[in-house]
């Protein structure tokens, strides 16, 4: 203590340089108490052109290891290889691309989870989880627009060149604080420690401006090329209803976001953004189109791949939910199909009646699965109505002779 | 005087942590393939970057390229001189079969090489493989690529590197200085880490694995360069020359002897 007093001259200098520094970081930290502001569309022009190469020494350090990793997810078996939807989907990224529009590569590959991801050389990576999710085309090419937007705005380079900054930043800090303190015969680590923190915290709430600046330009390019720029917080909405089907299912709490380490901003933060952004890109007297049709379409081959992947993560509240909001615009077989199998599958006591009225209502549908003809004929066996469970079994042996179980199913119908 | 005393302590403490050391590791019944044999060596995964100020390591591109060229060439001119076939592939083309099959490969052995260094190196020993040696495979894969391209042995290479930026060389000095005046804080420079293992294409099994390791506190002081040819050819040698053979062989060779 009486150290500390010798030496009060020298040190208030350290002192005030040392707060100064905590409370910059500081400031940012106590920013994301509040919501981020949000970045008005207009705003986000692209830093990119066509054609963009990296000139500078760490960009292009930073585009070669992304080269291999491209040449990785390219041939990786988690890739779905059709090319249809490979077209459909690099016809998307082409539509709302901006002067990337003719740069962008699109990957998808075949994991149950609503995720995508974009590299800083301009190849992005898409969950089929997603696709399983969006209820019209306007909703996937605002993810794509979101993931471009990331590539048009450099973000990854510049997270790399602010964590860097922030780094050498803190390491001279410390150094010179440790040596500083040191020669002065005073304990500086404390302050030190909470400049890293501010420092660790600070890197967090870049990574959010980051996203709520791709949210914005997506938005933009959405809204330019004639989607309904409202399906972009539509999609948040959605994710979170599903997060909190999911937890009360589970008896669990919903995860909400929003904490101080969160790399992307609180899903309800980015939906009210969303929506207050849309309301400001939608001109009067043109008209902005959902492509629901044509989304459906291309889905139409995978559709009960996705489910039936969704269906098995053991997930009941949020394929219920999932279900049950693209059911919004029609029930059909599938969609009915697979809400009795979720139902089966969670096997509660009461889930048991609801999959076997699911099957039943399932099989009214033109475009039932075979599966569902299976599931509803055994179901009826079992209820005691084995005319109309023998019936539906031949159904599904005529549909699908060479099921992988046929020959189980035909011993049953000899019994 | 103390403070004398402390310093030097650590300065001896920091001259010893300078050093790069390899640990090989055998399967039992290994012999090191010698006469006529033939081996392919798969594209080596390099990667240089520059260490920043603040410790992050900055992927540089030119680096990567002239290290890569540099520890291609040293593998073609160590193996001329084994008198097996050797070849030496750049790209996955070139392997001599399917891309898919050999990027599969790659993948594969990727994943053992690291499940290698986690239970046999980092220290997280597995009760089921102590005291035997090596003992992974790649299985049947690598039998299959074997048939395919007709080689004897595949042998993988990984090789990361970093050099201290001026920045990083300055943190170094202030750390040490301070030791003079009471704080120690000796920051680590430039490293490098490399694996290399030889698998046996006839039995798919991983039958050798070295792992060289340097890097050093004391600025200035940052081992091979593999951007040189001499710093390449250096890394080369420590990681591949004089392998030894396994244990079941060394003792059968020692009874020989005795």
């Amino acid at each position: 203590m009486s150290r500390e007093h010798q030496h009060d001259a020298g040190l208030l200098s350290r002192r005030a340089l040392l707060g100064g520094i905590g409370c910059a970081c500081c400031a940012g930290v106590l920013g994301t108490g509040e919501a981020l502001a949000r970045i008005a569309p207009k705003s986000m022009n692209s830093l990119v052109g066509p054609g963009y190469k990296p000139v500078d020494r760490d960009e292009r350090g930073l585009w070669q290891q992304y080269d291999r990793f491209e040449e990785e997810v390219a041939g990786s078996n988690l890739r779905m290889n059709d090319p249809a939807m490979q077209r459909y989907l690099g016809g998307l990224a082409e539509r709302v691309g901006g002067p990337a529009a003719r740069d962008l590569r699109v990957y998808l590959v075949r994991v149950p989870e609503f995720n995508a991801f974009m590299t800083p050389t301009g190849f992005m990576v898409v969950f089929s989880g997603l696709l399983t999710r969006m209820r019209n085309e306007a909703q996937l090419s605002g993810v794509i627009a979101h993931e471009a937007g990331h590539y048009l705005r450099k973000h990854q380079i510049r997270a790399y060149r602010d964590t860097k900054q922030k780094a050498n930043a803190f390491a001279v800090l410390a150094m010179a604080a440790g040596v500083g303190g040191a020669g002065a015969g005073v304990y500086l680590g404390d302050a030190v420690q909470l400049a890293q923190l501010g420092t660790i915290l600070s890197l967090f709430d870049y990574s959010r401006e980051l996203e709520a600046e791709a949210d914005a330009i997506g938005l933009r390019n959405i809204a330019e090329t004639g989607y309904e720029p409202m399906e972009m917080s539509r999609v948040w909405e959605q994710l979170i209803a599903e997060t909190e089907a999911s937890a009360r299912v589970r008896n669990k709490r919903p995860r909400r976001g929003g904490s101080l380490l969160a790399t992307h901003p609180a899903p309800r933060e980015r939906m009210r953004d969303l929506r207050a952004s849309a309301a400001e890109v939608t001109q009067a007297g043109r008209s902005y189109e959902d492509g629901r049709a044509r989304y459906q379409n291309a889905l139409a081959p995978h559709r009960a791949m996705l489910l039936d992947d969704q269906i098995k993560l053991n997930d009941p509240g949020a394929s219920l939910y999932i279900i049950e909001n693209l059911a919004k615009d029609g029930w059909n077989g599938l969609l009915r199909f697979y809400e009795a199998e979720t139902y089966r599958l969670r096997g509660r006591p009461e889930d048991l009646a609801r999959a076997v009225s699911g099957y039943a209502q399932a099989v009214r549908f033109p475009d039932a699965p075979a599966e569902a003809w299976r599931q509803h004929g055994y179901a009826q066996i079992k209820a005691g109505r084995p005319a109309e469970g023998r019936q539906a079994l031949q159904t599904y042996l005529a549909k699908a002779p060479n099921a992988p179980d046929a020959k189980m199913v035909r011993f049953s119908l000899a019994q | 005087m103390r403070g004398k005393l402390l310093a030097g302590l650590a300065a001896a403490s920091l001259l010893l942590g300078g050093c790069t050391s390899t640990k090989q590791l055998a399967d039992l019944n290994f012999a090191p393939p010698q006469g006529d044999y033939s081996l392919i060596v798969m594209r080596p995964d390099v990667q240089v970057g520059q260490l920043t100020t603040g410790g992050l390591v900055e992927p540089r591109e030119e680096w990567t390229e002239q290290a890569r060229t540099n520890i291609l060439a040293a593998l073609r001119a160590q193996q001329a001189e084994r008198g097996g076939r050797t070849k030496v592939v750049a790209t996955r083309a070139d392997a001599g079969t399917d891309p898919q099959l050999v990027a599969d490969l790659e993948r594969l052995h990727a994943a053992v090489g690291q499940s290698i260094l986690l239970h046999k190196y980092v220290g997280l020993t597995l009760p089921t493989k102590r005291r035997q040696g090596l003992d992974y495979t790649l299985g049947e894969d690598a039998q299959r690529f074997g048939r395919a391209t007709g080689y004897d042995y595949a042998l993988f290479m990984n090789a990361q590197s970093s050099r201290a930026s001026d920045g990083r060389v300055a943190m170094q000095v202030v750390g040490i200085l301070g030791c003079f005046i009471g704080f120690c804080a000796p920051q680590g420079g430039g490293s490098q880490t490399a694996f290399a293992s030889l698998v046996d294409l006839r039995s798919g099994e991983v039958v050798w694995f070295n792992v060289l390791q340097g890097g050093s506190q004391l600025p200035g002081v940052q081992g091979n360069d593999i951007r040189t040819p001499e710093g390449a050819a250096g890394l080369v040698d420590r990681l591949l020359d004089r392998m030894k053979p396994g244990r079941n062989i060394r003792r059968a060779q020692d009874r020989r002897q005795g």
